[in-house]
């Protein structure tokens, strides 16, 4: 091993600052996680080992199911929406109906705007469009006929708003991913499927989408993780008690509020198993399609 | 040659990553040792510690800031310190005061844990704003300094119970500064417009009945009271003011959970449930312009709650300036107490050599016990319509000045009032270290009932099922 070192200490030279960045501030914190969520500690005086107690504790606690079962909604809702969107979005941003370079970028900088705004800003402005009482979303509800809605006063709406928010926040970033891979495939395919007789729904079925599977996949995987470490959106637009919490908002209160850092840390724990879960089945499909 | 330039590059940027991990730890060294030095030059000069804080003439502090983390509105508070130093520039030629405004005693807690954690102890502030919780997780872990031989002398001459919160096994580990009763706060105007008797409000059935004839006599265009989807519910109504006031417990004498079985919760959460599904209660988040807009409108008629509440109104609601009236919390029949008093306290921090523990101690000897001094900030406070509380001296609280009409009263002496509503004042529950962890688990509970999600029955029985399955036993026993 030495050896293969000496012979390209170049290359390992030149990897050398991630990896001292990577077990400074990745591996060495996660294997503090894990020592911590075996112990009761306060964050300060010394820990004490409790065994699995934190990991028993979080089997009957009904704040920490209600947390994952939210994730869970966030996870999925944001997977669908966000992908979607992205996707209608881009289709829009590649059409030959915004042929003009000056619209396209206008159009293009126009999306991207919701992403480089300061998600705390964002979610106190949707806390304000939300609010039960002087909300705009109400006074457009009430407009139309329908009665006032608790948005955020109670555990059946709670949720709808994160998620709009979370979407709306989300999507630039993946249009432009999705717009890069739509630029790269080629015209060629489109005409020759047009003088076949296909029409835009089947150009985009069996052109489009096939195409863009690897980006495609990419964006879940990221997404994935991005849903799963969902923090501002549901801390800035709070519910009825853990209603509308994310599991990382859950970690984070049970740190920083409680300060039960052996607990927050347990919750890491579980949060790192569940995405590796997730990701290793994705790459297992994704292996078993012959596509890795 | 390539090769080599390669090489160059590669270690420049491992050279480059290393340092920027380590350069942290070199610049904190070096003000560690800055620090160190200022605080050697200054424990020399330093007063002898304990006993009376006027005993420390002729000590000359160093130069430096005196850090002090604070919660509400320190900007204010800091006014009166800069005015104390200013006139003190003989003992601290060249000590400034900076109190740090922070989110509440959780960040408190957070900044100084994290900062000890690091081992940045010069970083850590010299003193801080504390309540009950968080002085039992710092004393426990060090990070106080003990006050008892300071403050034992000086006990005789504050009301009752000044340090009781701030006492640890025998140990007190903060200066109290400042002790609030809970208070009726009502509408003369709207109680006069309706002919309801405002004295009907002196038991909680009362109150209830109260709230009752306002809303049928005002069609129900006004409320009682207000209710929060927060957590400010069990903030303001629960923690500090039905439960004490109906002698609930959340906790038996042993630590065991009791909240579910227990009458004085029944009683105290009840009557919140009665004013809730009677329609007496507005259910709007407090301290937000449709709350402030509500009152201006003569739409809220009461608030039972602590006496900090003063602050909010003259600030938000100058449109029914003078129509406010004050009186004590109404009392659960067969208890006969109004809601408990919240206390707030100043801990030093233990850092080692802290330069300027004793400066503090004299500067809050004064706040605490200088009739005039006290009197010229309070005066600018009420100018500036901002918040000040009752002094902790028994001798200041005497001072004609604290019985003083107030114009926002209506000619009535707030100052006065609080005073007064101290003396029938409930417990406080009993304080533990996992007191944080179960507010989470009552206050999300009880969120839920405010939601409509469950009844309170229910919500009752969820807080006593995760306590008991998140908590177990809490360590009680001061």
């Amino acid at each position: 091993m030495l050896r293969t070192i000496k012979k390209y200490k170049a290359p390992y030279l030149f990897i050398l600052p991630f990896f001292i960045l990577f077990f400074v501030f990745q591996l060495i914190p996660t294997i503090w996680t894990i020592y911590i969520s075996l112990t009761n500690w306060k964050g300060i005086g010394s820990p004490e080992f409790c065994g699995f107690g934190n990991y028993q504790k979080m089997m009957v606690d009904d704040m920490f199911w209600e947390s994952l079962g939210n994730t869970v909604v966030y996870w999925l809702s944001g997977l669908v929406l966000i992908i979607c969107c992205a996707l209608l979005i881009a289709c829009l941003l590649n059409s030959r109906y915004l042929q003009k370079d000056s619209a396209r970028s206008f159009f293009k900088t126009a999306t991207f705007l919701p992403n480089i705004c300061a998600a705390i800003a964002m979610g106190l402005i949707f806390r304000m469009l939300f609010d039960e009482n002087v909300g705009l979303i109400n006074e457009v509800v009430s407009m139309a006929g329908g009665s006032k809605i608790p948005w955020l006063t109670s555990t059946t709406y709670s949720k709808i708003p994160v998620i709009i928010l979370n979407v709306w926040r989300y999507t630039p970033w993946f249009t432009m991913i999705l717009l890069s891979g739509l630029l790269n495939i080629s015209k060629d395919y489109y005409e020759a499927a047009t003088v076949d007789g296909a029409n835009a729904a089947q150009q985009f079925w069996f052109i489009t989408l096939p195409s863009l599977k690897n980006i495609l996949f990419f964006c879940s995987v990221t997404l994935t993780v991005d849903m799963w470490k969902l923090f501002n959106e549901s801390y800035i637009l709070p519910g009825p008690g853990t209603s509308n919490s994310s599991l990382f908002q859950y970690m984070y209160e049970s740190g920083f509020n409680v300060f039960n850092m052996g607990y927050a840390s347990a919750i890491g724990v579980v949060l790192i198993l569940i995405l590796m879960v997730i990701s290793v089945i994705q790459f297992a499909v994704r292996r078993k399609q012959g596509e890795l | 040659m390539k090769k080599n330039i390669a090489l160059l590059l590669a270690a420049a940027l491992t050279a480059g990553s290393l340092t920027a991990c380590g350069g942290g730890g070199d610049s904190q060294g070096s003000a560690t040792t800055t620090k160190a030095a200022d605080q050697g030059s200054g424990s020399e000069q330093k007063a002898p510690e304990g006993g009376d804080s006027q005993g420390s003439s002729g000590t000359v502090f160093p130069a430096g800031t005196l850090t002090v983390y604070a919660m509400g509105n320190p900007q204010y508070r800091q006014q009166y310190f800069e005015t104390w130093l200013e006139n003190h520039r003989d003992i601290a030629p060249d000590v400034k005061i900076e109190f740090v405004q922070t989110e509440g005693t959780a960040d408190i807690r957070e900044k100084i844990t994290m900062t000890a954690l690091s081992g940045a102890t010069e970083d850590l502030p010299d003193a801080a704003m504390l309540d009950p919780v968080t002085i039992m997780d710092l004393a426990k872990a060090g990070l106080l300094k003990d006050e008892t031989e300071y403050l034992t002398p000086l006990l005789s001459k504050m009301v009752d119970g000044a340090a009781k919160d701030a006492t640890i096994d025998g140990h007190i580990y903060a200066l109290p500064d400042s002790v609030r009763p809970q208070v009726l706060f009502y509408n003369k105007d709207i109680f006069d417009k309706y002919g309801v008797d405002p004295e009907t409000m002196k038991t909680m059935d009362g109150y209830i009945e109260a709230g009752r004839q306002l809303k049928e006599k005002s069609g129900g265009e006004v409320y009682l009271s207000y209710i929060d989807p927060t957590s400010k519910t069990w903030r303001y109504w629960g923690r500090r003011g039905l439960m004490p006031s109906a002698g609930a417990k959340i906790w038996d004498d042993n630590g065991e959970v009791i909240i579910g079985t227990d009458e004085g919760t029944k009683k105290a959460l009840g009557a919140l449930d009665t004013m809730n599904t009677e329609g007496l209660l507005m259910k709007t988040t407090i301290m937000e312009p449709a709350l402030y807009d509500a009152i201006n409108n003569q739409k809220v008629a009461t608030f039972c709650i602590g006496a900090f509440w003063d602050e909010f109104m003259r600030q938000n609601c100058d449109a029914v300036k003078g129509q406010w009236r004050v009186m004590s919390a109404p009392e659960f029949e067969g208890v006969g107490k109004a809601g408990a008093p919240v206390s707030q306290y100043m801990g030093i921090i233990e850092k080692g050599d802290n330069p300027y523990s004793e400066l503090f101690r004299m500067m809050w000897y004064d706040f605490t016990f200088d009739i005039e001094a006290k009197e010229e900030w309070v005066n600018s406070m009420e100018a500036q319509n901002a918040p000040y509380s009752n002094p902790v001296s028994i001798e200041m609280l005497e001072d004609p000045f604290w019985k003083e009409p107030s114009d926002y009263y209506g000619g009535m002496s707030f100052r006065e009032m609080e005073g007064k509503c101290l003396s029938n004042g409930a417990d406080n529950l009993i304080v533990t270290p996992q007191d944080a962890e179960a507010d989470e688990i009552i206050s999300a509970e009880l969120e839920k009932y405010v939601a409509g999600n469950q009844s309170m029955e229910d919500a009752i029985a969820n807080m006593d099922k995760n306590l008991k399955a998140k908590i177990g036993k809490a360590e009680v026993g001061q």
